[in-house]
């Protein structure tokens, strides 16, 4: 049971890392190698704000707020002029992004490890089914399935989801009902940016915060948006639990076989289902 | 025709050939080509041995009576980036080269500097291959190297009375040597191995394997990572107070940087220590003191050894009094180092090892103006009994 409990930790964070960029991917149809440098940016935005408040609450309420206004500047100036056009300069641009991101950390907070701790009612830790577990652990199962519902809710049963949808799926067709397609594909990245900012502050208790650290969950990442399925919030979430679940027991039983079944399971998901695990298959003409 | 064929041939023998008319000319100055990694991963390590060098360059100002200077070149902690940095760097002349820092890196520069027969001194790199397998003429180590590292730590085991060790250890080859060796010594000493675990270099979650060694019943836990995983491993292991249960211990793998990043629960850790600014020797309290004016921060291992080994080397170069490189090859191969920060070097021609004393730490609180978290050295072990033996040749 306590693997289990620990596999069900490593999906949520690995579901918190990708859920941006599934949504960025999926809706926008834009690869961001940029997530990882946003979701560091994130980390190193709440260790000043932690630094200047005390407050790891109000770090995990700001410092996505900072970070999505980055995203929404970088959309408008320079990712929006590139739709329509060949994705290789998409890759360009956010690749662009990474390096000016890096020597933007490195500038102000330089190359040495820092560290944020939990906040202090959640560095305890709780006694599960024959393990310790912290609870700041627990937290990451609660606060990851919460957002989780709320993504689901946002995308798929409002109107918001709904016009996002519609965009991503024949953009043309969305403009002539009159609904500024530019400010929806802008808000979509700036959601993607704040939640990768929100899987940083998330995980930086648990990690040195370090130039570099966006490199180490990249591809974590595709994996989960690839298995899941793009654009697709529940196949995000069980594509994550599962590939949670196959660290976690592997490690326990198996560790030389961890990279082996990550690895073959996506290159069997790209195979024999593109679409995604969890995806429904799109109807050609 | 015959006669002036020959003629011009005994002329050009008098100019090119042994005894010349005439010496080639010093250069204009003795520049250090330095090959470390000024970005990626290992951007801390590499821009603290440039901070170490340009302290010693500093104070020295000349070597054989020309100005000394170092060309810096970034490697991007990437092996084929340093072999084409070294490339550019001897192009441009340089008398010696100096670095890598990952051992990867190291490795991938030894054989450019030895087909072009200029010297490279390596003060960072740890892996054994360096002076063993693939040691060369031209390159010298004046730091620690993994085998001795691992003795240090098999000695305390043997003194701290451990019955058994669980290995958490990044599954690379050095990862896996240094945990070969140790088991060897392990089980000399009758120490059980109560569990094995190798994660994935940048590994983000330990937990599973440290849910494992807390249930395994070990007594302690042999550390073999660097860097992020170091911190991550002792961070995770510090929430669940780990170190309240077992003796957490390793071979060079925590600095006072690395416990500052890990936080309170660091403190108890103890590890072999690759340097210390608090390590009291008349030489590296003179050291410590630039240091600090000069960079206004406390020196690290990479610092430190950087600082130490080039002016072992250019204090050999001084006294040959010869630009030849194959003179200071030969004269730094069979050298001692009195004014070491460490205590007296003595460097070994079979296989250009420096020896020197080993220093074991541990993790504690600190008093200002020190960091509040950093090493404090408990043991020095003499540089008797933690080498391998030379190499056969």
């Amino acid at each position: 049971m306590s693997v289990i409990l620990i596999g069900l930790s490593l999906g949520m964070l690995l579901f918190l890392l990708a859920a941006g960029l599934t949504l960025v991917f999926g809706l926008l149809g834009v690869v961001n190698f940029a997530h990882g440098s946003l979701y560091m940016l994130g980390a190193y935005v709440a260790l000043q704000l932690v630094a200047w408040t005390g407050s790891f609450w109000l770090a995990l309420l700001l410092a996505p707020l900072a970070v999505g206004l980055v995203g929404g500047l970088l959309e408008r100036l320079t990712l929006r002029r590139l739709y329509g056009r060949d994705p290789a300069y998409q890759l360009l641009i956010t690749f662009g992004y990474i390096l000016v991101i890096e020597e933007f950390i490195r500038m102000v907070w330089g190359v040495n490890f820092r560290s944020i701790n939990p906040p202090s009612p959640l560095a305890g830790t709780t006694e599960l089914f024959g393990s310790t577990v912290t609870d700041y652990r627990l937290f990451i199962i609660g606060f990851g399935l919460l957002l989780s519902l709320a993504l689901f809710f946002v995308v798929e049963r409002t109107r918001i989801g709904i016009v996002v949808r519609a965009a991503s799926a024949n953009s043309a067709m969305v403009s002539c009902l009159g609904i500024d397609v530019g400010k929806v594909r802008t808000g979509v990245f700036v959601a993607g940016a704040m939640l990768a900012a929100i899987s940083g502050v998330v995980a930086a208790p648990l990690l040195p915060l370090k130039l570099g650290m966006s490199f180490t969950i990249i591809i974590d990442c595709f994996i989960v948006v690839v298995i899941g399925g793009l654009g697709n919030i529940r196949g995000a979430i069980l594509g994550a639990m599962l590939i949670g679940m196959m660290r976690a027991v592997g490690q326990q039983f198996a560790a030389d076989w961890i990279f082996l079944l990550t690895y073959g399971l996506l290159i069997a998901t790209l195979i024999f289902r593109p679409e995604g695990l969890f995806n429904v298959r799109g109807r050609t003409a | 025709m015959n006669r002036s064929i020959v003629g011009s041939a005994l002329v050009a023998a008098a100019f090119f050939g042994p005894g010349a008319a005439f010496a080639q000319p010093a250069p204009e100055a003795f520049v250090i080509g330095g090959v470390v990694p000024l970005s990626g991963a290992y951007a801390l390590l590499g821009t603290s041995m440039q901070k170490g060098v340009d302290l010693a360059i500093e104070q020295r100002g000349k070597v054989l009576s020309k100005p000394l200077r170092a060309v810096w070149e970034d490697t991007e902690t990437k092996p084929q980036t340093s072999v084409q940095k070294a490339n550019k760097l001897l192009a441009g002349g340089v008398s010696m080269l100096f670095g890598d820092g990952a051992s990867g890196q190291t490795l991938a520069i030894m054989p450019v500097a030895d087909q072009r027969k200029v010297p490279l001194l390596v003060t960072t790199s740890a892996a054994d291959q360096i002076t063993g397998a693939n040691r060369n003429r031209y390159t010298f180590r004046t730091s620690n190297l993994v085998f001795m590292e691992t003795r240090i730590a098999a000695e305390y085991v043997k003194k701290a009375g451990l019955k058994s060790v669980y290995v958490v250890a990044v599954d690379q080859p050095v990862g896996r040597d240094a945990w070969t060796t140790m088991k060897g010594i392990l089980s000399t000493m009758g120490v059980a191995v109560a569990g094995e675990d190798f994660a994935a270099i940048g590994s983000q979650d330990y937990s599973v394997i440290i849910d494992k060694i807390a249930k395994s019943g070990t007594q302690g836990v042999f550390v073999i990572t660097t860097g992020a995983d170091t911190i991550t491993f002792l961070k995770q292991a510090g929430q669940v107070k780990l170190g309240s249960k077992v003796k957490i211990f390793g071979t060079g793998f925590l600095d006072d940087d690395a416990a500052m990043a890990v936080g309170p629960d660091v403190v108890g850790v103890k590890t072999v220590a690759r340097y210390h600014f608090s390590y009291d020797t008349p030489a590296n309290k003179r050291f410590v003191e630039a240091y600090r004016k000069k960079y206004n921060e406390w020196p690290n291992a990479y610092a430190g050894h950087a600082y130490d080994g080039i002016n072992w080397f250019l204090d050999v170069v001084e006294k040959t009094g010869s630009w030849n490189p194959e003179t200071w090859v030969t004269a730094f191969e069979n050298s001692s180092y009195p004014a070491s920060l460490f205590g007296p070097k003595q460097m070994r021609a079979c296989d250009h090892q420096a020896l020197g004393v080993g220093l074991w730490a541990e993790a504690a609180a600190g008093q200002a103006p020190q960091p509040p978290l950093l090493l404090k050295v408990t043991d020095t072990f003499p540089a008797a009994g933690l080498y391998p033996d030379c190499p056969k040749t």
